[in-house]
């Protein structure tokens, strides 16, 4: 690829105030003290009641807040970004994507809006395809990642009773978006996206992760919306995790010396740490989200990202690693603040 | 009188309703031996006798058990069952019989 890619600026969209283990223990009928210590996520957010299911905020109106305040952050007006990419599970409508749903809400018109389908690699993916857009001539766009919960998770269901593969997903996600704007050349943060990392390995390899969706014909049906195979995935995504390090290291021809900052994957406050200890790059600070955002799937890597720059110095350096599991997905990114 | 005041009654439900089968004997041996068991299926055990007694309980003696019988007795001793009603000594040798029949 001929043309760097930097990241100017970044914003995020946290709906309501956090909801902390107390008040989701409450909501569900479970423990409090057991998502404190098997969970390890502290707060979490929701656009919707918890109680009454009601939506407050869509996905759109988190993507459009993150995406705003990114191009304000960046010093842009709206009519400098030339394309829009938005990565999510959990659109709002299937058509118009939400991707077209927040152009529209910022005030972007005549550009491409592409929406990707995607879960915890989503943001990266977005980057990815976004540096081939500026590579290809473009000099400002939009990346946005978000996911909201309020279609797959049911505060009222019976909780002893769920799988535990459906359980799990109950005290793991959350709602939230964030936003990045890259930019041709170095304005705003400065931040060169050096390496990108972006591979599908599931072949052949059941999902990790299942988020399914009923329509017309099926609507009654008894398949569970969310199903994560947590011990595949316990088992799996350290090890990738330290596969996806160790390859853009090499791809970028860095050491872990060389890494001032490292944004672990984000799957919940206790898998990270495990993670980010068999990861061992000590001389490296790590930027993480999830104990305070729950797992905002699409959104993390952005959220991330959005702690990470107002700490990057000039010449520091920066590596995010990503899993999806769904159908197992490795990606990254190096980063260098210029 | 409920269901879980005997450890027949207690693994009688988890059975029915988190279709966790296991006999007395099992219950006696280490939660780590016990196939599918983990923190996940933890939870839902204490949901369940959350609902089935109707009181909160504290996780940190439940956490402390190593079998699902001693899991019963920290549950009964809990809710103040009949467990609470006898030394532990004897409380202990209780469900180690129950455990063996």
């Amino acid at each position: 690829m001929s043309a760097t890619a930097y990241l100017a600026a970044t914003g995020s969209a946290l709906p309501g105030p956090p909801v902390d283990n107390a008040t989701l223990g409450r909501a569900l009928g479970v423990s409090e003290e057991w998502v404190d210590i098997f969970v390890g996520t502290r707060t979490r957010h929701f656009g919707w009641d918890l109680e009454t299911g009601q939506v407050r905020h869509t996905l759109a109106d988190l993507c459009a807040q993150a995406g705003g305040a990114a191009i304000d952050a960046a010093g842009l007006d709206p009519v400098d970004i030339e394309f829009v990419l938005l990565a999510t599970a959990t659109p709002d409508t299937l058509l118009p994507t939400t991707a077209s749903e927040v152009a529209d809400r910022l005030g972007l018109m005549y550009l491409p809006a592409f929406q990707i389908q995607s879960g915890c690699a989503g943001a990266v993916q977005a980057l990815d395809l976004g540096r081939t857009l500026i590579a290809g001539g473009a000099r400002a766009g939009l990346v946005i990642g978000g996911d909201v919960t309020h279609r797959h998770l049911d505060p009222h269901r019976d909780v002893a009773r769920v799988p535990t593969e459906e359980l799990v997903n109950y005290v793991l996600f959350g709602d939230g978006a964030g936003a990045a704007v890259l930019t041709a050349e170095p304005v705003a943060e400065r931040v060169a996206v050096r390496g990108v990392l972006n591979r599908f390995t599931g072949l052949g390899r059941p999902p990790g992760q299942t988020v399914d969706w009923y329509g017309i014909s099926d609507r009654h049906s008894e398949r569970p919306m969310l199903v994560e195979d947590y011990k595949a995935i316990e088992e799996s995504v350290p090890t990738m995790a330290r596969e996806i390090l160790w390859e853009l290291l090499d791809q970028l021809e860095w050491t872990p010396d060389d890494l001032d900052f490292l944004l672990p994957p984000q799957l919940s406050g206790r898998m990270t740490e495990r993670i980010t200890e068999h990861l061992d790059v000590p001389g490296a600070k790590e930027v993480s989200c999830v104990a305070e955002t729950g797992n905002t799937g699409n959104a993390l890597v952005l959220l991330q990202l959005a702690r990470l720059l107002p700490d990057l110095p000039t010449g520091g350096r920066a590596l995010a690693i990503a899993v999806e599991s769904s159908k197992w997905i490795k990606t990254g990114l190096g980063l260098e603040k210029v | 009188m409920s269901a879980i005041d005997t450890l027949d009654g207690f693994l009688a439900l988890l059975r029915e309703e988190l279709g966790l089968d296991v006999t007395a004997r099992e219950a006696g041996e280490s939660l780590v031996n016990l196939p599918r068991w983990d923190s996940l299926h933890l939870l839902r055990l204490v949901t369940l006798m959350e609902e089935e007694t109707g009181r909160r309980l504290s996780l940190s003696p439940v956490l402390q058990a190593r079998t699902l019988t001693e899991i019963h007795t920290v549950v009964l001793e809990q809710v103040g069952g009949r467990s609470q009603e006898r030394p532990q000594e004897q409380n202990q040798a209780q469900n180690r019989v129950e455990a063996q029949a």
